[in-house]
C-alpha cells in the first residue's frame, strides 16, 4: 500500500504532500548529501518555526546539496502507517528516511522528545546511536533544547550547540563522505558540535546531580555557536508557503536576535547571546523581497523584544508606508508594557488591528526585583491608559507563579493588578467598556539549565494548584479571561529539561508507554510520565524539585552558554538579597 | 473596476487541500501576480475572491472557477498567464475572461448542479454495477448518514440524483458518470452514490473527478412546483458554466 491511499482516511492529507509554493525539488543523483529534515511535531508547527526555512534554503541553495522534509505524523496517520508498513517519508520526494543520508532533527521544547523517539521508530532507524549501523543515516539534533542535551544524548549521533545556519554546511560535508565512522570523526571538528559518545556520563544518586567527561580526546566544554553578523547570515525570503492554515500565515523577518534583558528566569536570554542586529536597510529588503516571493498580507517582526531594536520606529514607519497601500499589514509579536511600545502600536494600526500583550510576568515590585523583570507598575499603567485611549478593546498579560521567594502576597497582588487594568480600561472606553476583553496567561515557573535560577526547585504541582485556586476565585468577570498552563505539564518539563542522561530511558518507556505529543493537552498524561520514569528507576520528582547546592556538578556543565557559572551563581545571590531588601 | 472569471483545474498533490485554505492560495498567488487586486475597505483589508462550491477532499475538477474583482481592467490573456505563472503545480487556469462593468460581483450562487466522473479501480463486476444503478435509481428514496463528529442524521438523497451511468468497464475497473444536486439548497456527495453501490472496499483506488457545474436546476424546480412538470427536477434546460454562459450568449443543453 503507498502513501497516496492512505491519504483518504486521515484528516488534513494536505499535512503529508507538498507542492507548497517555494519548496524545492532536486535530483538526488546530482548532489554528494541528502538531508533530511524533521521537525518533531504537526506540519502546522514545523512550518511555523523558521529555523527549519533557515536550514531549508541554505542546504538547497548549495549544488551539492539536497534537503527535504518530514514531521511526526499524526496518531491517525501513524496508525495507518504501522498497520500498512509503511515507512515515514519525506514530503518533497516521498524517499524513507532511511535512504537519507543525515536526519537533521529540531529539538523544539523538552515535550516532543517523544515525538522523536516515534518519528525514528517509523522510519525504522533505531533510536539509540549505539545501536546503528553503517547502513543507517546520521541522525543530528540541534535548535534550543539542545543548550541541554543530556535527555535525547543516546539518541543522537551529534547534537549541535547553538546556531546551525553556518554549521549546516560542515554537516551536510560530513554526510556526504557516507561512511559512518568517518562522518563521525568529520562532526566532532565542526565547532559547537557535541557528539555524545564521546562523553562519559557519571550520576550521584536520583536528580540532576552529576557530570559528564570526555573521552577519545574531545574537549571538555562545548561553546555555543552562533553567528557573528545577522546582516551576513543567510535569510530565505522565498520562504515555503504551506496551503494549511499555520500558526504562523505570514513573512517572519527576523529583525534581532539575542536579548540583553537578563531576566532570570529565561533561558532564551541566556541561550542566544549576544545581541545581535540585521540593519533596517536590511530589512527593508528582505521585506519586499519575501512579500513579492511568498505573496503574505502580513509581516511579522521577530524578536525577543522587537522595542529594543534600534531603529524600530524608522523600520516600522518605512513598513507602513511601503507595505500598507498594498494591503500588506505589519504585526511586532513582542511589545513591552511602556509608552513607546503604544505609539509603535498605533502606527501598525493604521494597517491591521492586532491585540497588545504585556508580560510583566510578577505583580509586586519585589518580585519583579527578584526575577529582574524591569517593568514598574507605573509604566504598565500608563502603557495600558494609553492602549485604551488609542482604541485597543483588547489586552493579554502574563503572568508566572512560583516564581522563587514568591508568597501568597504575591499571588494575591496578581489579581489586584489585573483589577486596576479592567478599572483603567472601563474608564477609558466609556460607553465600549463592554468590549474589554483582559486574557490572563498564567504560566508556572520552570528551572531551566544555563539561567540563574537553574539551582532552585520546582515548587510543588499541589503548592501551584493552590495559587491557581486563589487566581481563579480572584478573577472572576466578563472582561477577564483566565488560562494557565497545566502544573503537570511544567512538572515535566522542569524534569526533562534539568534532565540527565538517564532521563532517556524514562523518554524511551513513556513512549513504549503510549505517549506522544505530549505538548497537546488532549494527548499529555502526567501518571504515564511519573510511571515512566519509575519504570527507568528514576524519580520525575527529584528532577524537577530538588533544589541544587552551588557547588553540585551538573548534567549540562559541559555545555558553555557564553555565561560562567560562577557568573549565574553570583547573579542568584543578588536575586535573593534583592528580595530581601 | 473590473471583474475576472477564470475557470481552472485542480489536481495532483492539490487535490488534498481543502475549500479555504485553496482560496488563500489563490489570494497569494493573485499577490504574487502582483494583479492591481482591488481591496476592501476596513481594518483588514482583503482581496474580493469568490469561489465556485467545493469540492470534495480529494477530489480533482477541471470546471473549477473562481471571480476576481481589480482595481483596474486588464487584459485575460495577460491575466491567465500571470496567475500560472504564480501558482502552484496542480493549479492551472484554463481561461479567463472579463465580465462587463455592470455587472455585479459574481459569487456562483446559482450553480446547483456537478457532474463528475468517477473511477473505481480493481476488480469489479460491471454487469452487477450497471443492475445496482438501474436498481438504485428505480428507488423511492435512498437514505444516508451525515454528520461527521456531530451525531448523524439520515437523509434522502435520491432526489439529488440527477443522472448516474456506467461510462466505462474494462479489467482494471469501472468508470461512472453521475450528476448531482449541491449548493445551498440541497445536495448529493459523489462518495455516497459510490457507497449505495457498495463500491467502496479497501482493495480498490476510487478517485474522483468534477468535469462539469451547471445552473438550472433551481428553474426546473420552481417549473416543477408550479405544475408544469412532474417528478424530480429535469434536467431540461442547463446552463454549463463556462465564459459563454456568463456572457449570456449561449446556453446549452447537456
Ligand atoms: S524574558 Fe524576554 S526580555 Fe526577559 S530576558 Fe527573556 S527574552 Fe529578554
Amino acid at each position: 500500500m503507498d502513501l497516496e491511499s492512505l491519504l483518504p482516511r486521515v484528516t488534513k492529507p494536505a499535512r503529508y504532500t507538498n507542492g507548497e509554493w517555494n519548496a524545492v525539488h532536486k535530483d538526488a543523483a546530482h548532489v554528494r548529501a541528502r538531508v533530511c529534515l524533521v521537525y518533531p511535531d504537526t506540519y502546522e508547527l514545523g512550518m511555523s518555526h523558521l529555523g527549519l526555512q533557515i536550514l531549508y534554503h541554505v542546504l538547497n541553495s548549495h549544488p551539492d546539496f539536497l534537503a527535504e522534509r518530514a514531521f511526526a505524523p499524526w496518531p491517525d496517520m501513524e496508525r495507518q502507517l504501522r498497520d500498512h508498513g509503511v515507512p515515514l517519508m519525506s514530503l518533497e520526494s516521498r524517499t524513507p528516511l532511511r535512504d537519507f543520508d543525515a536526519i537533521g532533527i529540531t529539538l523544539p521544547y523538552e515535550l516532543t522528545y517523544t515525538n522523536i523517539l516515534n518519528v525514528l521508530d517509523l522510519a525504522a532507524i533505531p533510536a539509540r546511536a549505539a545501536d546503528r549501523g553503517p547502513d543507517d543515516p546520521l541522525v543530528i539534533g540541534g535548535g534550543p533544547g539542545a543548550v541541554n542535551p543530556e535527555p535525547v544524548a543516546d539518541f543522537f549521533d551529534a547534537i549541535l550547540i547553538g546556531e546551525a545556519e553556518e554549521a549546516i554546511l560542515d554537516i551536510a560535508e560530513a554526510a556526504a563522505l557516507r561512511d559512518r565512522d568517518a562522518a563521525l570523526a568529520r562532526l566532532s571538528e565542526i565547532p559547537g558540535m557535541y557528539v555524545p559518545s564521546n562523553y562519559q556520563a557519571a550520576f550521584d544518586g536520583s536528580g540532576p546531580k552529576g557530570s559528564v567527561t570526555p573521552r577519545n580526546g574531545a574537549p571538555a566544554q562545548i561553546a555555543r555557536r552562533f553567528v557573528a553578523h545577522l546582516d551576513d547570515a543567510p535569510f530565505p525570503t522565498g520562504q515555503i508557503v504551506p496551503f494549511l492554515d499555520t500558526v504562523h500565515s505570514r513573512v517572519t523577518l527576523e529583525i534581532m536576535r539575542g536579548c540583553t534583558r537578563g531576566c532570570r528566569f529565561c533561558q532564551a536570554g541566556a541561550a542566544y547571546l549576544p545581541r545581535r542586529e540585521r540593519t533596517v536597510e536590511t530589512v527593508l529588503r528582505q521585506a519586499e523581497e519575501a512579500v513579492a516571493a511568498t505573496g503574505y498580507d502580513e509581516v511579522s517582526l521577530l524578536a525577543f523584544t522587537s522595542v529594543d531594536y534600534r531603529g524600530i520606529e524608522e523600520l516600522v514607519g518605512k513598513l507602513v508606508e511601503r507595505l500598507g497601500g498594498r494591503g500588506v499589514g505589519v504585526s511586532l509579536p513582542s511589545l513591552r508594557a511602556d509608552a513607546f511600545s503604544i505609539a509603535l502600536a498605533n502606527k501598525i494600526q493604521q494597517v491591521r488591528k492586532s491585540g497588545l500583550t504585556f508580560a510583566p510576568e510578577a505583580a509586586t515590585d519585589r518580585l519583579r526585583r527578584v526575577i529582574r523583570k524591569h517593568t514598574s507598575e507605573d509604566e504598565l499603567f500608563a502603557a495600558a491608559e494609553a492602549a485604551f485611549s488609542s482604541g485597543w478593546t483588547r489586552l493579554k498579560l502574563y503572568f508566572m507563579i512560583g516564581l522563587p521567594t514568591e508568597t501568597e502576597e504575591d499571588v494575591e497582588a496578581i489579581s489586584d493588578l489585573v483589577r486596576r487594568v479592567v478599572g483603567f480600561g472601563r474608564g477609558a472606553l466609556g460607553s465600549r467598556a463592554g468590549r474589554l476583553r483582559i486574557a490572563v496567561s498564567i504560566a508556572s515557573f520552570i528551572p531551566k539549565p544555563h539561567t540563574p535560577f537553574q539551582w532552585v526547585g520546582q515548587e510543588s504541582r499541589e503548592g501551584l494548584l493552590r495559587k491557581q485556586e486563589i487566581l481563579q476565585r480572584a478573577l472572576r468577570g466578563r472582561a477577564i479571561k483566565l488560562s494557565w498552563t497545566d502544573p503537570g505539564v511544567s512538572e515535566l518539563e522542569a524534569a526533562i529539561s534539568r534532565g540527565d542522561r538517564r532521563v532517556g530511558a524514562a523518554i524511551e518507556q513513556a513512549r513504549a508507554l503510549g505517549a506522544a505529543f505530549d505538548a497537546w493537552s488532549e494527548h499529555f498524561d502526567f501518571d504515564r510520565w511519573a510511571r515512566a520514569f519509575g519504570e527507568a528507576g528514576l524519580d520525575l520528582h527529584d528532577y524537577a524539585h530538588r533544589t541544587l547546592d552551588y557547588n553540585d556538578p551538573l548534567p549540562w556543565d559541559h555545555i558553555s552558554c557564553g555565561i560562567g557559572k560562577d557568573a549565574l551563581q553570583a547573579e542568584a545571590e543578588r536575586a535573593f538579597s534583592e528580595g530581601d531588601a | 473596476m473590473a471583474q475576472i472569471i477564470c475557470r481552472y483545474h485542480k489536481r495532483d498533490e492539490v487535490r488534498w487541500i481543502s475549500h479555504l485554505d485553496l482560496k488563500r492560495t489563490l489570494e497569494r498567488a493573485m499577490r504574487r501576480a502582483q494583479l492591481p487586486l482591488a481591496l476592501s475597505q476596513g481594518h483588514n483589508p482583503h482581496p474580493k475572491i469568490s469561489l465556485s462550491p467545493p469540492l470534495p477532499l480529494g477530489a480533482t475538477g477541471d470546471a473549477e472557477l473562481f471571480s476576481v474583482q481589480l482595481a483596474e481592467g486588464m487584459d485575460p490573456g495577460e491575466l491567465k498567464q500571470r496567475i500560472n505563472d504564480s501558482l502552484p503545480s496542480g493549479l492551472e487556469v484554463m481561461e479567463a475572461w472579463v465580465l462587463p462593468a455592470h455587472r455585479k460581483k459574481e459569487t456562483f450562487g446559482d450553480i446547483d448542479i456537478a457532474q463528475y466522473s468517477v473511477t473505481v479501480k480493481g476488480e469489479v463486476d460491471a454487469a452487477r454495477v450497471s443492475e445496482h444503478i438501474a436498481d438504485l435509481m428505480g428507488q423511492e428514496e435512498l437514505i444516508v448518514q451525515r454528520g461527521g463528529k456531530r451525531p448523524p442524521r439520515s437523509l434522502d438523497i435520491r432526489p439529488f440524483i440527477l443522472s448516474l451511468a456506467l461510462a466505462q468497464a474494462s479489467e482494471d475497473g469501472v468508470e461512472l458518470r453521475m450528476r448531482l444536486r449541491t449548493g445551498s439548497h440541497g445536495g448529493a456527495r459523489p462518495q455516497e452514490v459510490i457507497e449505495l453501490l457498495a463500491l467502496n472496499g479497501a482493495d480498490r483506488t476510487i478517485t474522483y473527478h468534477r468535469t462539469g457545474l451547471f445552473a438550472g436546476a433551481q428553474l426546473g424546480a420552481e417549473r416543477a412546483s408550479a405544475g408544469r412538470s412532474t417528478g424530480a427536477p429535469r434536467a431540461g434546460r442547463l446552463h454549463r458554466w463556462t465564459r459563454s454562459r456568463s456572457s449570456r450568449e449561449r446556453s446549452e443543453s447537456p
